[in-house]
């Protein structure tokens, strides 16, 4: 099971194949932008994280129709959306608490 | 280039390779095609986040399939760790030494060439003063400049660690 909290790298792709399926060099190029060139992922880095994903039940491994060569990509399941949403919410209590604290309306 | 990315692929167990090695020379093969239209620097941090990502992450794939459900012994625990928008070259120092050690190793070799070739020229007379002046200057040159480099280096990191990078946006919300 991929315990939570996730790492921004995993974070963001779970973000990237949450609009839509993707192949690999998809995920890479919308993870480097979403992060504003900030997040640069490794061929390595990427397929570690998708390999753990994948063993883990969050995302699910298709062959795409349109592809010439049967390229693979993958997708969001039930379970890695949900999974994502239990993230995201605890990420919004976070930093509402954050901001909170920051301008002292909280003690 | 492409070759050596094929190479390190068999750093990972038969299982992923067998199962993602092509993908993600494929993914690679892209990657690569794109960062050709820009610089050498670009280039060169690409060419050595994938040497680390493809090390790092056969090095987990292997303590993954040895160890199984137990592999955060020796991984880290997973985190959401959020990288600053600062980025400072961790390269350099280890940069520095490299380039440091090749010029001290060009040093040694000329010297040990010199010392073995044989004397066909009359012998040389009294040694002049420059000749005895000219390598340790150089040295203490090259000393000196690593020395500034490295302080220079802590002192960023040191700021970078501080936050002091942050302060300017601290200010703007409360200045207001």
């Amino acid at each position: 099971m991929q315990p939570l909290p996730l790492t921004e790298p995993v974070m963001l792709i779970m973000m990237s194949l949450a609009g839509q399926p993707r192949h690999g060099y998809s995920i890479l190029k919308d993870v480097e932008q979403m992060s504003a060139g900030r997040v640069l992922l490794s061929t390595g880095t990427l397929y570690g994280a998708l390999r753990r994903l994948l063993n883990d039940g969050w995302i699910e491994r298709f062959e795409e129709d349109e592809s010439p060569r049967g390229r693979q990509a993958y997708r969001l399941t039930a379970g890695g959306r949900r999974n994502l949403q239990t993230e995201v919410n605890r990420m919004k209590h976070l930093t509402r608490l954050a901001s909170l604290r920051v301008a002292g309306k909280e003690t | 280039m492409f070759s050596l990315y094929q190479c390190l692929l068999w750093l990972y167990p038969s299982s992923h390779r067998r199962e993602y090695g092509e993908e993600m020379t494929a993914v690679f093969s892209a990657a690569c095609a794109e960062t050709k239209k820009k610089g050498a620097l670009t280039r060169s941090l690409f060419w050595f986040r994938e040497i680390r990502g493809l090390v790092a992450g056969a090095f987990e794939q292997h303590v993954r399939s040895l160890l199984g459900s137990h592999s955060w012994v020796l991984l880290p625990t997973r985190r959401f760790t959020m990288h600053s928008e600062f980025r400072f070259p961790k390269t350099t120092a280890i940069l520095m030494t490299v380039i440091l050690a090749g010029i001290l190793l060009a040093i040694e070799k000329a010297q040990a060439i010199s010392a073995s070739l044989p004397h066909s020229n009359p012998p040389v007379g009294p040694i002049q003063p420059w000749h005895l002046t000219f390598l340790p200057p150089v040295l203490l040159m090259f000393a000196f400049t690593y020395a500034a480099g490295l302080i220079g280096w802590a002192i960023l990191f040191a700021l970078k660690r501080s936050g002091v990078h942050r302060l300017s946006e601290m200010q703007g919300p409360a200045g207001r």
